[in-house]
């Protein structure tokens, strides 16, 4: 198998991101999790009581759930664990301007790219620095328009009621074992609520980066979109390049109101000492439209599936995942969609690339409900294979309880054909052009869905990690 | 005749030690010793529950009280063969050409009939205790070892601790058995637990087909017909097997199937599920050998409250090999039909193709279906791919038809029949295509 330089050249294992910053944080838990270290983390977030009762609860769902059997090895997630930092607090207090972010942090951030993107194109950003939003800041255009973009922390002290109606109803702490942890530590992340009939034009960003040697990273982000409403929100990831594992486990609750329009685009590139496992889920209403983009590049096991729960009368919802898996690393990925009320439609599109010894997974459930007439999905999953250590697999779950609903799945497996590249190559390409043209066709249809226009750090992952150095 | 109705009080044993002994009663003592070992392992291994994925929705502590069953013994005598229950003789004279017969009444071979020039040339068909007995050495190296070993699971070593009879083929090598060697099955007993083996070896370059055809009448109480099959192709052989699944109301139809394919050899099956309350079948296709070829077949029908839940994998451990499955289910009534299948292409699994396809149609409003096409690739030179679909009948050909003078009843029963028939018609074997029509065009009356 010709082709490996070829893929290297694409500079998928080349990762940029893996730099440490030297900093002091002012506050951090010991290693471990117990009782005392959440009213540590809640203490520090002058939290009212009503939170800190919830995380103790959480606490205990998670110590009473088992480690999950299925998906990833997490048989080393364990010992990670005791020796890991639940809460590390890199500075006072967030800033609202970058000029006042401690100097080494924003480095880290201008290295990445932010705040020029955020000058360029973005309504607004967020930024997060191990446990804690560093940076918030959100165009007044849009603040006047009602719009609330803050961290997670800042939305339950200043929009209480809000908060309190919605946090944990789309995802309960007992959803599952990790989701559980995320409600008895979670820190930092953003509150974002877009106020009926506002269509933010430029996407909001946060973005997510974890500095600490044996962190663990747990954001939480509620997204209320009111009726009518539009709105795209970004988060990317990275984190430096330890001996040590490390852990990030977010949970991402989204209400799409009626007729509202959401989009949540995941651009993960941690490195590869990281265990990603994300819960991510939309509640979508009456006729409104949920997408995820979800790119999984980087970390050691990743396990996320992002779904919509298809709550009212024509809602969509729209599953694009991307994953690429290099040598030692396993994405397990994919989606869910469950349709509940009539009318109601889904689409999961799903590539995957591994390489070395990488593994990709596909995982999903496509649920429809009986009553749920007419639901309509379709789910496609493709994965490319480059070397003969590599692996894929493909789980999906389709469980139909209504007689008028129709779903498809169609999954392949495919290697880079050799008449494919011997076609390419009569036409006088050299079999590394033709290789890379190849794997960038075979992503094209997703990438084409990301914003390439925006985030700077987007055209980085896609236009160079993916396209590379070609000839 | 009414001789099968005339049911005595059961007086054998439920599962248990006892049963293991008394079924090994005139065995020899390796394979006592084999049914020993068996029952420790399914002693020692947990029922599998709900919780587990390849249970997740066939729930049995609900659907099977093993411990109210009682073991079938086939205790009937010689004679049984002169007295066979009328719906088996009806089934029996559908069948058109034979190559062999061998009738199963409660658990116990009842009677063989082989081709005299097939016996000439070296086909072996016998009741397998029989031949076990005998042992011809394969017997005693393959049976309940490679194929459908009691270390599979719970139901694998419970057939391997008790099974009472089954059928025993062999046939040698070039020879061409062209027309199907038929088990015709029928079980009387409410309650009663049947546990079966089919044991067939197809030397190389030899050819056959085979038919398992299993019928009862209702039952009142959960009835278990287990059956372990083992198929064995060696090099360049053909075997086709057919299971044809009718038996009444009430009956648990529990399948362990594998088959393992070597070098140039086709092994095809077509597991048809229309009768019982409770089917479920665990197929496994390994490829062995490069060029080996499996076509796994399915189809299913399910009405009022039929269960039927599908476990396939295709495991293609050597590199060029082949494999293609497609089942295909409608469902009405508050049916559920379950497929899980899987491919596994294993590491050095070059040059692999292998397919899997699951349709399913939904008749009713109360009808589920529930399809998990998965793939698990460790070789990177393959061609797989795997679909799934779940729908309705398809209104623009009831449309069509019923713009053509059909009735609407009429329309849909032609739907039906063609989106099933696709299934038949890659494996047209004569009397299953006809016995299979009839049953699904008698079920769809009620449609």
């Amino acid at each position: 198998m010709p082709g490996n330089e070829v893929i290297q050249g694409l500079g998928l294992d080349d990762y940029k991101y893996g730099f440490v910053t030297d900093s002091e944080p002012v506050f951090r838990t010991r290693p471990g999790l117990d009782a005392e270290i959440v009213e540590q983390i809640s203490a520090r977030k002058d939290e009212p009581e009503w939170m800190l009762k919830r995380r103790l609860k959480a606490l205990r769902i998670y110590e009473s759930k088992p480690m999950p059997k299925w998906g990833g090895d997490l048989s080393e997630l364990e010992d990670t664990l005791r020796q890991t930092y639940f809460y590390v607090k890199p500075q006072e207090q967030m800033e609202r301007s970058w000029d006042d972010v401690p100097e080494n942090i924003k480095e880290t951030f201008e290295r990445l790219g932010i705040p020029e993107a955020e000058r360029k194109i973005l309504a607004g950003v967020g930024a997060q620095y191990d446990s804690e939003m560093v940076y918030h800041s959100l165009k007044e255009e849009w603040e006047a328009k009602g719009v609330i973009f803050d961290s997670i922390e800042d939305g339950l002290k200043n929009h209480p009621e809000l908060f309190r109606k919605h946090f944990g109803t789309v995802i309960p702490a007992a959803d599952n074992k990790f989701a559980a942890l995320n409600s008895a530590v979670w820190s930092g992340g953003s509150f974002v609520y877009i106020p009926p009939g506002v269509e933010l034009e430029t996407p909001l960003q946060a973005y997510f980066r974890v500095n600490q040697e044996r962190l663990g990273q747990f954001e939480r982000t509620l997204i209320i979109a009111g009726e009518g409403s539009r709105a795209h929100y970004i988060e990317g990831c990275t984190a430096p390049v330890y001996s040590t594992d490390s852990f990030h486990s977010g949970v991402i609750e989204i209400i799409v109101n009626r007729d509202a329009y959401f989009r949540y685009t995941t651009i993960q590139n941690w490195s590869n000492n990281m265990y990603n496992l994300v819960t991510q889920r939309a509640l979508v209403h009456q006729g409104a439209h949920m997408e995820w983009l979800d790119g999984n590049l980087g970390s050691k096991l990743t396990m996320k599936y992002p779904s919509c729960y298809l709550m009212g009368e024509g809602a969509h919802g729209e599953i694009l995942s991307i994953a690429y898996a290099g040598d030692g690393q396993h994405q397990d990925t994919g989606g869910k969609v469950i349709h509940v009320a009539p009318h109601t439609s889904s689409s999961i599109v799903s590539k995957s690339i591994s390489k070395g010894t990488g593994r990709s997974s596909y995982r999903g459930l496509c649920k429809v409900y009986d009553g749920a007439t007419n639901a309509r999905s379709n789910v496609e999953c493709d994965a490319l294979l480059i070397n003969e250590t590599s692996r894929t697999d493909t789980f999906p779950y389709i469980e139909i309880d209504e007689k008028s609903a129709t779903v498809g799945h169609e999954a392949t497996v495919s290697k880079i054909g050799a008449e494919q590249l011997f076609y390419l190559m009569s036409r006088g390409m050299d079999e590394a052009e033709a290789m890379a043209l190849i794997v960038r066709g075979f992503i094209e249809p997703i990438a084409k869905e990301l914003p390439l226009e925006y985030a700077v750090e987007l055209n980085r992952l896609i236009e160079m990690e993916m396209e590379g150095s070609v000839g | 005749m009414s001789q099968v109705a005339a049911v005595r009080k059961p007086s054998r044993p439920v599962i248990g030690a006892t049963a293991v002994a008394e079924a090994g009663a005139t065995d020899p003592p390796w394979l006592r010793a084999r049914r020993d070992e068996a029952w420790a392992t399914y002693q020692a291994t947990p029922m599998p529950s709900t919780r587990s994925e390849e249970w997740r929705y066939t729930d049995l502590s609900r659907k099977l009280q093993l411990d109210e069953l009682v073991v079938a013994h086939g205790d009937r005598g010689p004679g049984a063969a002169a007295i066979l229950p009328d719906a088996l003789r009806r089934t029996m004279e559908q069948d058109r050409d034979s190559a062999a017969r061998i009738v199963d009444i409660d658990g116990k071979v009842v009677s063989v009939e082989l081709d005299e020039s097939l016996a000439r040339q070296g086909v072996v068909l016998a009741s397998l205790r029989d031949a076990a007995r005998e042992d011809d050495g394969d017997i005693r190296r393959l049976l309940a070892t490679r194929a459908v070993p009691a270390s599979d699971g719970k139901f694998p070593a419970l057939n391997a601790a008790l099974w009472n009879d089954g059928v025993y083929l062999r046939i040698p090598r070039g020879v061409r058995v062209e027309r199907p060697v038929r088990l015709s099955r029928w079980v009387s007993r409410p309650g009663s637990a049947t546990f079966t083996r089919i044991f067939i070896v197809a030397e190389e370059a030899s050819q056959l087909s085979f038919v398992d055809e299993i019928l009862s009448p209702d039952f009142e109480t959960t009835t278990l017909v287990n059956t372990a099959v083992e198929l064995f192709s060696y090099r360049g052989a053909q075997i086709q097997y057919v299971s044809l699944q009718r038996l009444g109301r009430g009956g648990f139809y529990l399948a362990n199937q594998r088959t393992l394919a070597e070098r140039d050899s086709t092994l095809d099956t077509l597991n048809v599920a229309l009768g019982g309350s409770v089917g479920r079948v665990d197929l496994n296709a390994s490829l062995l050998g490069p060029g080996a070829h499996s076509d796994m077949l399915g189809l299913y029908f399910g009405d009022a409250d039929q269960h039927f839940d599908f476990n396939t994998s295709q495991d293609h451990v050597s590199p060029n090999a082949h494999s293609d499955l497609l089942y295909k289910g409608a469902l009405d009534g508050s049916a559920r039909g379950i497929f899980r299948g899987i491919i596994r292409v294993h590491e050095g699994a070059q040059g692999t193709d292998a397919y899997q396809t699951n349709r399913n149609l939904i008749l009713s409003d109360d009808a589920i279906a529930t399809s998990l096409p998965n793939l698990e690739i460790e070789a990177d030179d393959v061609r797989c791919s795997h679909g799934a679909t779940v729908g309705q009948l398809d209104a623009e050909a009831l449309f069509y038809l019923m713009s053509r003078g059909l009735t609407r009843g009429k329309a849909e029963r032609l739907v039906v029949l063609g989106f099933l028939g696709e299934v038949l018609a890659r494996l047209p074997m004569g009397g299953v295509v006809e016995k299979v029509t009839n049953a699904i065009v008698a079920k769809l009356r009620g449609v």
